[in-house]
């Protein structure tokens, strides 16, 4: 096969088994791991890069926040070990939040890939460690507080394990076992991966990997650059408000369309803080090239040649391009926010490319504290909001999104905690009123079972400002927390006692279109089903009704 | 033997088949009538009425006869089951709507999600709660009970699922609440989900007992008229069906498990290509079904499907994992893809061949029947590369129009990627060659095997067609395509013992494993499997008994599973335990965790009769005789070789003992085998084509 000349049937086959040997890695990692974090919730991403570090690979069920991570971190990596110091059997390992993936609890791993002695590609993988170390919390005022950074190191040399690594990981960590059983879930899923990848290559008949991955990166560019040129040039802008701690922050967008060029701009966003919920730039430019993609080209696979065409910029200093070493921790509580402001401002332009806001940034809760035998437990379990409508649909109830993580079975989570779950419902009237109604919300509660006090760290948001209708649909219910029937903060780490009953109410998604267009049908059957209530009727559709369900 | 008749009856999309077998020669007599699908019972009558008339057999002659139908899955795909209610731990109704909260595709933003078969109004809540222990932390407030069930006695609801959290742990409340719906309305169909599916997880479980009670009445009434008729026909011997995991059961069995034949037809096809690559010499064999819409393969390690508890039903969008209903019951393991003879080819965004899942169906179907059908569809490219001939399909009762696919191939494809028409079709049935290759590769690593190990056994209009370069591309050595694939479900019913699935869920960390109490819990699944086999006329004596573990390192959420040897569990063997499951660990993952513990997640106990055997070496007629050779014609095996001259076979007129030398076509009424070059191919005893590939390179 002569370089630089594939037929189509050529790139298709090889590319569709790239992206069939990332989700089988990807797999294979899953099946073997030790956390629920990257076992139920799929908090992690594997990826292929060329010896150029252009990544032209991932495995398809990965979270956005990785989305283009993995090249920026190779190339830091290689910094530190330049191509000729990599042998077979090398694996690198960072999880230096502004060099990765926007905070320390992400570890990204990259292994180079031989053929005889010549490099040809490197494997890396990124996945969520539930415990860091240091004191991650919603009152951390600097990065250095969240945790352990593992510098760029070789976590394995030539196939041999890096004792002094491992012993530093060993002794910073709370949980040790999980975070090194994942880790060496990656070296087995990596070896799979590799011996794969050489077939394919051997069966392919390529012998120049970077010459196809340049066919690969021009397709899926050229498709990107065809959605967006199809778009009016013109600039189009929207802000959003963030809850925060005790003043509300403003993200301001502007995404800017010229030809085939795409160019998203941060300008006027509100100022660095000093808590934990900065979103580095490698994060904000993640959460923004998935809006992007989302809107103009959700089919192709993802590399990096579809973001060719698109540029995100946010001034220096910003609560969405941070300086080190601003805290960083929770960074989804401004970067979950990307995604429905970039669609607000791209709405009046192609209206039917886009969602109303959904019920995030993502909620979740930490419980830690000691089982009755005496053991330490930490568990998160995830809670989605209702989703944004939809352009000629109602949202569905409770999805992740932008994030995309399965909540855990609240059988297997009572096996692992003294909790219990004592209601997990939908809230009738939290879905935006509109012609298309928001997904409802969730109520969710716990209790605590134990005779020991669990503690319970938050970091909500959408509670002062709920999710946002768009074309004149109304905004979602906005999300609530309870102890014992009291409200309190949505950002807080607090001691539970025996028990405490802690009640969860997520944010429900925006309605689509003005309300007063509903079909009166569709109306009637959300009153029949009980999402909507007489009074949400009359109060939010403007609607009467007599107690008697017509046409039920 | 009185009643030396048995008959497989499989009910497809179209066609009805039935295959009779005389066990006392081993003759086989195939039967084909047309589906009537607003009352399948009409079609099998007519088949079996058609296929003992033909043949001059005597009702009372028959011994068995055994069914496999899409009627459960076609009633959930198309909405047409029971309104059930659904009664759930209070606080938990809404489980079956907020579901996993994941999407399934993180890019699409208008993906689509099914809709709960349980509208919220008919989602009724009690005071209750075991808690994960199986403990009763909250009495069951059986009054609350009582006026729910009041309510959906007055209510057109027919049938109810009760699912409680930690339900299968403990079922005391579950069978509570089932005593007092009878009680208070004795018509109720009622299912609980720990008869259903007693493992853990809440959604899926209480998505498999809501899908059971869903087609639980329009099963039992079509058990009814069914068996009914056959009485009527003077068939007064039982009615056996086949599950979805291989095993039949008597139809009383099927009845209240009515969501266990979900999968009831394909998996005839799998016992059948087993019995067929046993005959054949083959041990591991991989099973082939490509029809029309979609691809089904599944692998068979020593005669025995690979089987999995995790099922998905109805999948709304492009046959995407997690767009459809999930399910918990034993079943064989198969992967599906939505690629098939009529599956659309075109060029995508990328500017790359993109073939299915869209199909064009059987109407209009592809552009070169004829029928108005304008897109390019995988048999238009293999009529263009010579695999079919426009003059032999359906035995030439259907004239396939070559323009008509040339036409569509050079609009769609051709044209738009600089193409000739046949470097067009070639991109059209590689592709559909690589998407299958591909799935049957990952499925075997995921299953820790080598594909190349196994031998092919094709079945299905569109198999034989595609598995030669199929094998190549997989480096298998052989392919096995039997004479009329297309009957090979309802043959496979004829071939699978009777056997039924128990599986009880419950994490227990293996050293605190209360091994007396698991015996008991085993012998009582044992007793009462041992019962439904006695009754369905299974001699005790030839019942065979296997237990199974599934287990996992604690904090793993994925598990493995073995078979455990009986005097591990009689002697309290907590290491051969172990053993056990580091063996069927390092087989999977290649690698052990040794400072980890192990927990057992869940039981299971195989109870089965034997198979039964048939000789299909006797069974099937020998060739026609006469010339089996028709002529020759052009087929293309790439843009190394071109169009090769290949030698055109009549299937039906080949004899045993006969070999050929690729290229070479064979060509019977419903489908049309092909000999790549470089393969060789000969005629077994039992009239299977073998084909030898070359070893790869």
């Amino acid at each position: 096969m002569k370089p630089g000349h594939f037929s189509a049937l050529q790139v298709g086959v090889a590319w569709h088994r790239f992206n069939g040997l990332m989700d089988e890695t990807a797999q294979t990692f899953v099946r073997t791991s030790f956390s629920s974090v990257v076992r139920d919730n799929w908090d992690l991403a594997v990826g292929l890069m060329d010896t150029k570090g252009r990544q032209f690979a991932q495995s398809s069920r990965s979270v956005p926040s990785f989305i283009g991570t993995m090249p920026q971190t190779l190339a830091v990596m290689l910094r530190r070990y330049p191509v000729a110091t990599l042998q077979p059997g090398d694996v690198l390992i960072s999880n230096d939040g502004y060099h990765g993936t926007g905070h320390l609890n992400d570890i990204t791993m990259v292994r180079p890939v031989f053929r005889g002695d010549r490099l040809i590609a490197f494997m890396g993988s990124v996945f969520h460690t539930v415990d860091i170390g240091g004191a991650p919390s919603v009152d951390a005022r600097d990065s250095y507080e969240e945790g352990l950074t593992i510098p760029v190191a070789k976590i394995v040399r030539a196939g041999e394990e890096n004792e002094d690594v491992l012993a530093f990981l060993t002794e910073n960590l709370r949980a040790p076992e999980e975070t090194l059983g994942d880790i060496r879930a990656q070296f087995a899923a990596y070896d799979m991966g590799i011996a794969r990848l050489l077939k394919i290559l051997a069966d392919e008949r390529i012998d120049d990997l970077d010459a196809l991955v340049d066919d690969i990166l021009d397709r899926s560019e050229a498709a990107m650059r065809r959605a967006i040129h199809a778009a009016p040039d013109g600039s189009y802008r929207d802000e959003i408000m963030v809850d925060a701690f005790d003043e509300p922050l403003t993200i301001r967008c502007e995404v800017l369309i010229k030809g085939s060029d795409l160019t998203v701009d941060f300008a006027g966003t509100s100022a660095q803080i000093a808590k934990p919920i900065n979103s580095v730039m490698n994060y904000t430019r993640a959460y923004s090239a998935y809006a992007v993609k989302c809107a103009f080209d959700p089919v192709t696979p993802n590399n990096d040649g579809s973001f060719r065409p698109v540029t995100i910029t946010a001034p220096e200093g910003c609560l969405v391009n941070p300086r080190r070493p601003a805290p960083i921790w929770a960074r989804h509580l401004s970067g979950h926010y990307l995604p429905p402001v970039i669609f607000s401002a791209l709405a009046p332009l192609m209206p039917d490319r886009v969602i109303a806001d959904c019920g995030s940034p993502l909620w979740n809760v930490y419980f830690s504290g000691h089982q009755p035998n005496g053991q330490r437990f930490v568990k998160m379990f995830f809670m989605n909001g209702g989703h944004g409508a939809r352009p000629h649909q109602d949202g569905p109830a409770c999805l992740s999104f932008p994030s995309n993580v399965a909540t855990v079975p609240i059988e297997q989570f009572e096996n692992s905690v003294p909790l219990l779950i004592t209601e997990k419902a939908l809230i009738p009237d939290s879905g935006g009123a509109g012609k298309f109604r928001g997904g409802p919300a969730q109520r969710v509660s716990f209790k605590v079972t134990s005779e020991q006090p669990v503690t319970m760290t938050i970091r909500h948001e959408r509670v002062k400002f709920p999710p946002r209708g768009l074309l004149g649909g109304a905004p979602g219910a906005p999300g609530r927390e309870y102890v014992n029937g009291e409200r309190i903060p949505a950002k807080v780490r607090l001691d539970l006692k025996p028990h405490d009953l802690v009640v969860f109410e997520t944010p429900g998604g925006g309605g689509m279109g003005p309300p007063a267009e509903r079909d009166p049908a569709q109306l009637q059957a959300d009153l029949k089903s009980g999402l909507v209530t007489e009074e949400g009727a009359a109060r939010d559709y403007g609607v009467q009704t007599t107690g008697e369900i017509s046409g039920a | 033997m009185p009643e030396p008749y048995r008959v497989g009856v499989d009910i497809g999309g179209t066609f009805t088949d039935l295959v009779m077998i005389d066990t006392r020669s081993g003759q086989l007599f195939n039967e084909k009538v047309l589906t009537t699908p607003d009352d399948p019972s009409v079609g099998v009558l007519e088949g079996m009425t058609k296929i003992l008339g033909e043949n001059s057999v005597n009702t009372d002659h028959v011994r068995h006869v055994i069914h496999g139908t899409t009627l459960v899955a076609n009633a959930i795909i198309e909405r047409r089951g029971a309104r059930v209610a659904l009664i759930t731990t209070a606080g938990f109704g809404d489980i079956l709507e907020i579901g996993t909260e994941w999407r399934y595709d993180t890019y699409d933003l208008f993906m689509e999600t099914p809709n709960p078969l349980v509208p919220r109004h008919w989602r009724y809540e009690v005071p209750e709660r075991i808690g994960p222990a199986g403990d009763v932390l909250l009495p069951l407030d059986e009054d609350a009970v009582a006026q729910v069930a009041r309510q959906i006695a007055d209510s057109d609801v027919t049938a109810v699922a009760v699912s409680l959290l930690h339900g299968f742990r403990n079922p005391v409340h579950e069978r509570r609440v089932r005593e007092i719906l009878k009680a208070e309305a004795p018509d109720l169909v009622v299912c609980i989900s720990s008869d259903v599916m007693p493992e853990i997880g809440e959604y899926e479980r209480t998505s498999t007992t809501i899908c059971n009670a869903y087609v639980l009445p329009i099963f039992g009434r079509y058990l009814k008229r069914l068996t009914g008729g056959l009485q009527r026909l003077g068939i007064e011997n039982d009615l056996f069906l086949m599950l979805s995991d291989g095993g039949t059961v008597h139809e009383t069995t099927a009845a209240d498990h009515p969501i266990r034949l979900v999968q009831s037809g394909p998996a005839g096809g799998v016992q059948a290509t087993s019995v067929i690559g046993e005959l054949a010499g083959e041990q591991d064999v991989l099973c082939f079904d490509m029809g029309g819409t979609t691809a089904k393969a599944c692998l068979i390690d020593s005669g025995e499907p690979l089987r999995t508890t995790e099922f998905e039903v109805a999948r709304v969008y492009r046959f995407k994992k997690g767009s459809g209903l999930p399910l918990r019951i034993p079943v064989i393991e198969m992967i599906e893809i939505g690629a098939g003879g009529g599956s659309i080819a075109r060029v995508d965004h990328l500017g790359l061949v993109e073939v299915g899942p869209e199909s064009s169906s059987a109407d209009p179907g592809p552009a070169c029947y004829g029928r108005g059908g304008r897109q390019a569809t995988v048999t238009d490219a293999d009529l263009v590369l010579g695999y079919l001939a426009a003059d032999n399909f359906l035995g030439g009762d259907m004239p396939l129009n070559v323009a008509a696919a040339e036409t569509a191939l050079r609009e769609h494809i051709a044209e738009p990627l600089g193409l000739s028409i046949v470097e067009a079709a070639w991109a059209v049935h590689e592709t559909v060659n690589e998407n299958m290759a591909q799935a049957a590769t990952i499925h075997a690593l995921e299953k820790a095997k080598n594909i190349s190990d196994y031998a092919m056994v094709c079945i299905g209009g569109a198999g034989p067609v595609h598995a030669g370069n199929i094998a190549l591309k997989l480096s298998l050595p052989r392919v096995v395509c039997p004479p009329s694939a297309g009957v090979a479900s309802a043959l496979g019913f004829l071939v699978s013992p009777t056997a039924f699935t128990f599986v009880q869920g419950g994490v227990v960390a293996l050293d605190e494993l209360d091994f007396a109490q698991v015996r008991a819990m085993l012998d009582a699944m044992e007793s009462q499997g041992r019962e439904l086999l006695t009754a369905a006329g299974t001699p005790p004596e030839t019942v065979r008994v296997e237990h199974l573990a599934a287990m996992r390192y604690v904090g793993q959420g994925y598990d493995v599973e073995a078979h455990v040897d009986g005097t591990i569990l009689a002697g309290d063997n907590r290491v051969g335990m172990r053993e056990t499951f580091e063996r069927a660990y390092q087989s999977q993952f290649g690698r052990l965790e040794p400072e980890m513990t192990v927990e057992i997640v869940s039981w299971r106990v195989v109870v089965s009769g034997p198979r039964p055997t048939i000789d299909l070496g006797a069974a099937r007629q020998s060739g026609a005789g006469g010339s089996e050779r028709k002529g020759e014609r052009q087929v293309y095996f790439g843009p190394e070789t071109g169009f090769l001259s290949a030698t055109v076979y009549d299937r039906y007129r080949v004899t045993p003992g006969s070999s050929f030398e690729g290229p070479a076509v064979f060509e019977e009424r419903e489908s049309t085998t092909i000999v790549p070059p470089g393969a060789s191919a000969r005629v077994d005893a039992a009239l299977n084509l073998v084909i030898d590939l070359p070893a790869a390179t």
